[in-house]
């Protein structure tokens, strides 16, 4: 083969492989970037809640156990923090079991603690298992104005002043007992936990890699970086034929 | 004759291992209910818990100590004569740890250990630990009078109770104000 017919060939190649990765080339090289100064673009940082997105990484969206109170909100998030409204309280491991009202006082009852708040929803304290609070607490419920605590097969009446808890002898009244039902939390509430989400840096990197589209897409990006390696060499092969034919 | 020997190895290594693992395994746990503390510090009567309510005042000074906001709008503690004891907690790296305090005379007469959940650091429960604290009284500045010794491994545990045990003062120091 003669070195023009060589050229042509050559470039015909080059062409071709080029306008076949030029996007995802140009994909590639500004993720790459953004990759290069993500602790300067803080992208660690920027989290991602798309309902979407978490059920295309098959990260459950992660629903708050919440409770209606007259016209307001008390919820626990998976950040195990306990919400009045829009107002974070404090640390409430899940799952927020129960919540409780009386005229004088709201009462929630997370994993292993409870809550005590105002009726305006301000924390006054909490009282833990360390503190006496029955480990085996699974509920609550309210009658006459008194906190009921429910373990299994067993039950307690709750003092907020002396955080005093007495065993109740007649389980009977619980029948007649208020016990507030969980409820399906407003959408506006949701903003209050974005801890179960996805870095955009985790995304971009998935993106970057191909590991975003499953294994095809490993395989596409393994394909395209052999292409650009192949891009290369057509490229300096028309350089050295270039200046073979400058010489003749 | 070979088998002997790795197998005596193994043994010996393990031996080793032991104290170094066993502290990193002990160091959950509670180690004993509030209540019992409470009727512990006061027997033969336990008496009634008092409230101490956080003024703004209170609450800026406590903020102070801690280095972060405090949580709830009261505090609960035990007094009898001029001893209170006081439960409270502090995060040493991602967990609380519930510690109780007891002040005679304004000085720290004592200092436990209630609950400890981090996975590192649970030697401060240790009582030659703690011991160091008996007698502490609070500076002007909101510091513990007294040097502790830390422990290498438990330094943030080791600030928590710090914090704890110059805010229990503190605290006690306001109960005069309210009786």
């Amino acid at each position: 083969m003669d070195i023009k017919k060589s050229i042509i060939l050559n470039l015909r190649w080059h062409r071709r492989i080029g306008l076949s990765v030029f996007v995802v080339m140009i994909f590639l090289a500004i993720t790459g970037f953004a990759l290069n100064h993500s602790p300067a673009l803080s992208l660690s940082k920027i989290n991602l809640t798309s309902d979407w997105l978490l059920s295309w990484y098959g990260v459950a969206p992660q629903r708050a156990e919440a409770y209606a109170v007259a016209d307001n909100w008390v919820y626990g998030t998976g950040s195990e923090q306990l919400y009045f409204n829009h107002q974070p309280l404090g640390y409430c491991p899940p799952p927020l079991a129960a919540v409780a009202t009386t005229d004088q006082l709201i009462v929630a009852l997370c994993k292993g603690s409870m809550a005590l708040l105002t009726p305006q929803g301000l924390l006054l304290e909490t009282f833990n298992q360390v503190q006496g609070l029955p480990a085996n607490s699974t509920g609550l419920a309210s009658i006459d104005q008194r906190i009921i605590v429910l373990g299994e097969a067993m039950a307690w009446e709750f003092d907020p002043e002396l955080l005093n808890l007495s065993a109740v002898d007649d389980l009977s009244i619980i029948n007649q007992a208020s016990i507030l039902q969980p409820a399906t939390l407003p959408p506006t509430f949701n903003s209050g936990d974005n801890s179960q989400g996805i870095s955009l840096e985790t995304l971009i990197v998935d993106l970057h890699s191909g590991r975003f589209f499953g294994d095809a897409g490993v395989l596409f990006v393994d394909i395209v970086g052999l292409l650009i390696c192949f891009l290369a060499f057509t490229g300096l092969w028309a350089w050295v034929n270039h200046q073979r034919l400058r010489k003749q | 004759m070979h088998r002997l020997n790795f197998k005596a190895l193994m043994l010996v290594g393990a031996m080793l291992l032991t104290p170094l693992v066993s502290p990193l395994v002990m160091a959950k746990g509670v180690y004993q209910s509030g209540p019992d503390f409470i009727a512990q510090t006061f027997a033969p009567e336990t008496p009634k818990p008092g409230v101490l309510w956080l003024t703004a005042e209170i609450r800026q000074q406590a903020q102070n100590i801690l280095d972060r906001p405090v949580a709830g709008l009261r505090v609960r503690y035990h007094m009898a004569g001029s001893k209170t004891a006081w439960i409270l907690e502090e995060i040493g790296k991602e967990m609380p740890i519930t510690i109780g305090i007891v002040i005679h005379q304004d000085k720290i007469e004592q200092i436990k250990i209630l609950a400890y959940r981090e996975s590192r650091g649970g030697e401060v429960r240790y009582p030659a630990y703690t011991a160091q604290y008996r007698g502490a009284s609070l500076t002007q500045d909101m510091k513990l009078n007294q040097n502790i010794d830390g422990i290498t491994g438990a330094t943030l545990s080791m600030w928590a109770v710090n914090k704890v045990a110059a805010l229990a003062l503190y605290y006690h120091s306001q109960t005069k104000k309210t009786d």
